[in-house]
């Protein structure tokens, strides 16, 4: 009865080669890829997709979805950097106000699926819309550059050591985000929320005829999300010049997509917050990567579309074969 | 909402007292852009090369796009004074009523439409008329500012102020202001193919003129660079987008004049990257050498989205090649995606002949003017947001009042870290 | 006889690591009922799906009507005349009946779809099966019976000569079970050959002409019904005899602590003014037809759905329950009818379903301790002997007994002395069922009280001390099993019936 788990059964794994295949393909192809720079880059890009998909991997994987992440983060960065600019804010307190403003934004979002019941499609298309709205009433706000006072928080994702064409630069924002997927991994995991999270996806009515507090739970994944989205502001504030209100729209997309890459079942009850690295990585490497090789930038949306069908096809390939063995 | 009121009127209330300092004549509309207009002249230093070239006498016909005729007796100038201040046409214009007209902005999204909107409070408060304004969440909204258009048509107003999103979407709806005789005054973007009798002015900033700027002021910095190359240059442009006009204008304007400037100095010059550039380049000029054999390769990137970090991989491509000497982002968004982009190659620089690459913006913010204070920029072009949305609204007074008005171009000027704090550049300078 | 209108022979088929049918014999003649017994996992479901075309054969030969066959989808059989009627049944709620019956091959009238001769045919139809449904009515508002008779219907409309009836009766109560006989009967007098599978053996005794066993995947042998005993039947499907006798009286004394009072419980329309007791280490029957309210009495208690009023009292206490925590708070313990929607996470596995409503004392600190989990689940697998290769397996992967075993533990790790077992052995096959059986005996003599709601009469003679008998929503009667009888129980249970 116990199978041999097959690579099929394991997308983290193809994941994984596709990733090696793109960077392989990458550096073959361009030399300027092959610079430290270039990855320096594509990883400062990376940090806010890579959040706000661990966020959203809890959602997903209860079968829902959230669509607010990404005019959310948007509109926490302006908000904050507002508070920077107009009134004096510590730039560490801004970043706590960007986390608990992404918080009460997921709390709100759980509230309306898990206790209000609304379709979660509809709940977040609703918070994305309120959030978009209100970051278009703040004006253009670039938070402190490197330079400036309260420049420091760049130094969180990278740090520079000297100045101008030597400086060294370290990615440590790459090590941060890493150590959150496996603290998110292990939750999911071990934890009573993680289990719960996952259960809910599979069959949310056995979990609630199991005794469970489902409501709770289903609260408690969207909030996790927003508060992820709030994380992923300030990683974008430090590496978006100027955070332009009304703008987000669609980036939450990115992250979506790949953490259904990264192998998150399009039904909900499974997925692996490891998985969304992956996952989002090779979305990431499709958006900042082609211009390297010389392809006009609009392949990166087609190419990205179709590698989306493939993860997809792969988890109703798995599915199918689950049906069958039934 | 009230806290942005607050803050719009007074920075209005600060742009004022400025205007009013230096000048002191500020009641009187036509004296302004003389002011603004004396100081970028200085500083348009090619002198020989009849820039940009527009008739003095106020066009009659046109929209800027076609009025792009060189004529050799044209002031040599940068947005050389004669033909932008609009002749006289706004002198002693007073409101027959308190009018209040519908502006139609593309977006509230960058601090660009705020300067505008500080130039129409400007002239509000001296004709006695009153405006309101509406613009959709982002420049993409097409749809969104459509509808806003067409409402604010169907409240029969004396005029209206349209900065286009798109100028193919609005056509319909001037249709309508054409038949309805309510007069439209494009600012920011004109929209060349508006129905007759719909819109009775563009104020708009000549777009290709200040891609030339752009492109004069580069070539200044790289002049010697490229003279004593022995192998090939490359020099990168970073457009937001293939579509807008306006972008394509600056586009253009930079890459023609600045083959234009190499081949005149016995250089050849490729054109490569995005199909559109590349061929209305080579439709530009039949001298286009192939990318192999040219001297200097002129790289055009288009991002898929006009968003910054789409920018800012299309910078960083063109950055990391070897050959690189200078990069022009074409509007803010495409600036400033140059420069997250050196954020981690530290390239850019003001001194060309120690290797620096120089990279020359557009528009402003506080990012750019950061970059070009510091010495990370060389310069950019601004246009006058705030002149725009001045002149719009008279234009509109006059249109109201049943006066004919004529098109007004302005100019792109040239700022760098010697200029910028200027009083004629500063108030242009948006954050 | 007539010679056989359908012959299956030596039919073979394996899937990876299973040999699913190992030289299977099979044949129907028309004006027969043909019953295909086994156990579940026995092969039966996979033979038709290779009759059907949904599977492939690795090997073998269908003759259908004297020709050799293989139909590649399941529309090619229909269309030559061989229909599976489906346990679950495959309707679409929202649409009406005649639309369901001619769903995919509409009449047509130009462009639009000519809903009233659907209707007339529809009716033609159940005239003639002499049923009496409306075919204008909504699918959704039908019993599950009467959705049954409108499968019937749609397979007879495809001019079918094969009809197979896949565990029809499942889901029907005792009088939809005789409909049902009456119309198969009259098929078979029409002359269509029909393939009956079923686990009730019952049933088989009284529709069936002739039945054919199967075992692990092969063939067992093919009997004349009326020349065989059950008792014949069921060794050749298990290999033991396993029918114990119903119970004559209640083993629990009468003074036995009330651990649960339930007063005047209202609930909607199907919920009326119910009240019963329970003692300790009882197991209190809940009998009645389909639609008679017991598992919406049930889902009301355990707080599953909302309740209008009526008091609960655990052990003489009065207790507030308004959802399934706070029943589970105060140990009781439900076991839906619908395992697969409402009692198991099918995907996970056995552990994760075994301490799924006891996670907290499975926790060290804010994490789950996964060995103590794994301990305790295996203990108790062995003690339901739950068939599994180890605790990781899915659930999906186990057979619907040892499914309901992972349920039954997960009330046992919860500690809960109040068991609600709705429809235990429903799709689950003989052997299995016993074990069931045994199960919930041991529990009710270890101390745990157990409301079980059931459907087949042999079972609530069987388990119960006592019998809550309920009609349309409202309990008619309660019966101790000393007095009990079949036909008392179906006295009350049609009480209000006309």
């Amino acid at each position: 009865m116990t199978k041999k788990k097959s690579i099929l059964a394991d997308q983290r794994f193809i994941v994984l080669l596709v990733i090696i295949a793109l960077v392989v393909i990458y550096m073959i192809f361009s030399p300027e890829f092959r610079k430290y720079s270039s990855i320096l880059s594509m990883l400062d890009f990376s940090y806010y997709d890579v959040l706000m998909a661990i966020g959203v991997t809890f959602p997903l994987i209860t079968a829902g979805v959230d669509l607010s992440i990404g005019t959310g983060m948007v509109c926490y960065a302006l908000c904050a950097g507002r508070l920077i600019r107009d009134f004096n804010c510590p730039v560490l307190v801004a970043m706590l106000i960007c986390v608990l403003f992404g918080t009460v934004v997921g709390f709100v979002n759980g509230n309306l699926i898990g206790v209000m019941g609304l379709p979660p499609f509809l709940a977040t298309l609703c918070t994305c819309m309120i959030t978009r709205g209100i970051s278009s009433m703040v004006m253009a706000t670039p938070w402190p550059t490197n330079k400036q006072p309260g420049g420091w928080f760049h130094s969180i994702f990278k740090l520079t050591f000297g100045s101008g064409r030597n400086a060294l630069k370290l990615p440590i924002g790459f090590v941060i985000v890493v150590a959150l997927v496996l603290l998110m991994e292990f939750v999911l995991n071990h934890t009573k929320f993680g289990r719960y999270t996952i259960a809910i996806g599979s069959n949310k009515e056995a979990v609630i005829l199991s005794g469970i507090n489902v409501k709770f739970y289903h609260v408690m994944a969207y909030t996790i999300c927003g508060m992820f989205a709030g994380l992923a502001a300030i990683a974008y504030a430090a590496v978006v010049p100027t955070v332009q209100p009304g703008t987000g729209a669609g980036l939450e997309l990115d992250a979506i997509g790949g953490v259904f890459v990264g192998g998150v079942s399009a039904t909900g009850g499974y997925g692996s917050v490891l998985g969304t690295l992956a996952g989002v990585f090779v979305i990431v490497l499709l958006k900042t990567g082609l211009p390297y090789v010389g392809l006009q930038a609009n392949w990166q949306q087609i190419i990205t579309g179709m590698v989306l069908i493939g993860a997809v096809m792969i988890d109703v390939a798995k599915r199918r074969r689950m049906a069958k063995e039934q | 909402m009230k806290k942005k009121v607050l803050a719009t009127l007074l920075s209005a209330a600060m742009v004022m007292s400025l205007l009013a300092g230096c000048g002191g004549t500020a009641a009187q509309p036509a004296a302004e852009p003389a002011a603004q207009e004396a100081a970028p002249a200085e500083e348009a230093a090619p002198a020989e090369e009849a820039a940009p070239a527009e008739e003095a006498a106020p066009a009659e016909e046109a929209a800027p796009a076609e009025e792009a005729a060189p004529a050799e007796d044209a002031p040599a100038a940068t947005g050389g004074s004669g033909e932008y201040t609009g002749g006289t046409q706004f002198d002693g214009v007073t409101a027959k009523e308190a009018y209040k007209f519908p502006v139609d902005v593309k977006s509230f999204q960058s601090t660009y439409w705020q300067a505008a909107l500080k130039g129409m409070d400007m002239a509000k408060a001296e004709l006695g008329v009153d405006y309101d304004a509406h613009g959709p969440n982002s420049e993409s909204d097409i749809a969104d500012q459509v509808n806003m258009l067409n409402s604010d048509i169907n409240s029969n107003p004396p005029g209206i102020a349209l900065a286009a999103c798109d100028t193919n979407s609005v056509l319909d709806s001037l249709k309508d202001c054409a038949d309805k005789k309510i007069p439209v005054v494009c600012f920011d973007t004109g929209v060349a193919d508006a129905p007759e009798g719909s819109v009775v002015a563009t104020v708009a900033t000549d777009n290709t003129q200040a891609g030339e700027v752009a492109a004069e002021n580069m070539y200044k910095a790289l002049k010697d660079v490229i003279a004593g190359a022995d192998k090939q240059v490359r020099i990168g442009e970073i457009n937001q987008d293939a579509t807008a006009l306006n972008i394509q204008q600056r586009g253009m304007g930079f890459v023609n004049k600045i083959t234009d400037l190499i081949v005149a100095d016995g250089k050849t010059v490729a054109v490569v990257g995005n199909e559109f550039y590349a061929n209305e380049a080579k439709k530009a000029h039949s001298d286009l050498a192939d990318e192999k054999s040219a001297d200097v390769v002129i790289e055009v990137a288009v991002p898929a989205q006009t968003t910054v970090e789409l920018c800012s991989a299309q910078a960083q491509a063109i950055l990391s090649k070897e050959d690189t000497i200078g990069v022009f982002g074409s509007n803010q968004t495409a600036a400033e995606g140059l420069l997250a982009a050196d954020a981690n190659l530290s390239l850019l620089g003001t001194d060309a002949a120690a290797g620096d690459v120089i990279g020359v913006g557009f528009d402003a913010g506080s990012i750019i003017k950061g970059a070009i204070s510091d010495g990370t920029m060389y310069g950019a072009v601004t246009q006058s947001p705030l002149m725009m949305g001045y002149y719009a609204i008279y234009a509109l007074t006059m249109a109201a009042n049943g006066d004919k008005v004529e098109d007004f171009p302005t100019a792109g000027y040239w700022y760098d870290a010697s200029n910028m704090d200027d009083a004629t550049i500063a108030p242009n300078l948006y954050d | 006889m007539a010679d056989a209108i359908l012959v299956m022979e030596d039919i073979d088929k394996s899937f990876p690591g299973v040999h699913a049918l190992d030289h299977v014999h099979f044949d129907v003649r028309s004006g027969e009922v043909h019953a295909l017994m086994g156990e579940n996992g026995a092969g039966k479901s996979t033979l038709m799906k290779v009759l059907t075309g949904i599977y492939s054969k690795d090997s073998g030969t269908i003759t259908y009507e004297g020709k050799e066959v293989a139909f590649t989808n399941t529309r090619e059989a229909q269309d030559a005349g061989i229909v599976i009627v489906h346990q679950e049944l495959n309707m679409v709620g929202d649409l009406t009946v005649a639309q369901n019956i001619f769903i995919g091959r509409e009449f047509m009238k130009g462009f639009a779809i000519d809903d009233k001769k659907m209707i007339e045919e529809s009716k033609k139809l159940f005239d003639e099966l002499h049923i009496d449904i409306n075919p204008r009515d909504k699918m959704s508002d039908l019993t599950v019976g009467k959705q049954q008779m409108c499968e019937i219907a749609k397979a007879i409309s495809h001019q079918a000569k094969v009809i197979i009836f896949d565990e029809p009766s499942a889901a029907l109560t005792e009088k939809e079970i005789e409909d049902l006989f009456v119309i198969i009967r009259d098929l078979r007098e029409k002359g269509l050959a029909i393939v009956y599978i079923s686990h009730r053996m019952d049933e088989i005794k009284v529709i069936t002409d002739r039945v054919t066993v199967m075992r692990d995947g092969g063939y067992v042998g093919t009997l004349i019904t009326k020349d065989c005993t059950k008792e014949d039947i069921i060794n050749m499907m298990v290999g033991r005899v396993i029918y114990e006798d119903p119970k004559t009286e209640s083993k629990v004394p009468k003074d036995a602590p009330v651990v649960l009072k339930v007063e005047h419980l209202n609930a909607g329309r199907m919920v009326q003014d119910v009240s019963f007791e329970r003692r300790k280490g009882e197991i209190l029957g809940f009998s009645g037809l389909m639609g008679a309210g017991r598992t919406e009495t049930a889902r009301a208690l355990f707080g599953a759905d909302p309740k209008t009023s009526g008091d609960i009292y655990v052990n003489g206490e009065k207790v507030t329950i308004n959802s399934p925590q706070d029943a589970v708070k105060h140990g009781i313990g439900y076991l839906s009818e619908d395992r697969k929607r409402y009692g198991i996470v099918v995907q996970k596995t056995i552990t994760e379903n075994s301490t799924l409503a006891s996670l907290d004392n499975y926790m060290s600190g804010f994490f789950i301790n996964k060995s103590e989990e794994k301990k305790v689940t295996e203990k108790y697998i062995q003690e339901l002997a739950t068939k599994t290769p180890s605790s990781d397996q899915l659930v999906v992967n186990l057979s619907g007994g040892n499914q309901q075993k992972v349920v039954i533990a997960k009330w046992l790790v919860r500690n809960c002395d109040i068991l609600i077992f709705d429809e235990p052995t429903r799709g689950i096959d003989v052997g299995a069922k016993n074990e069931i059986y045994k199960l919930m005996n041991k529990l009710a003599s270890e101390g745990k009280s157990i409301i079980m709601i059931s459907s087949e009469m042999t079972e609530i003679l069987r388990m119960s001390d006592r019998i809550v008998v309920m009609c349309e929503g409202k309990k008619t009667g309660e019966l101790d099993i000393s007095e009990a009888t079949q036909e008392k129980i179906m006295d009350k249970a049609t009480r209000d019936i006309a």
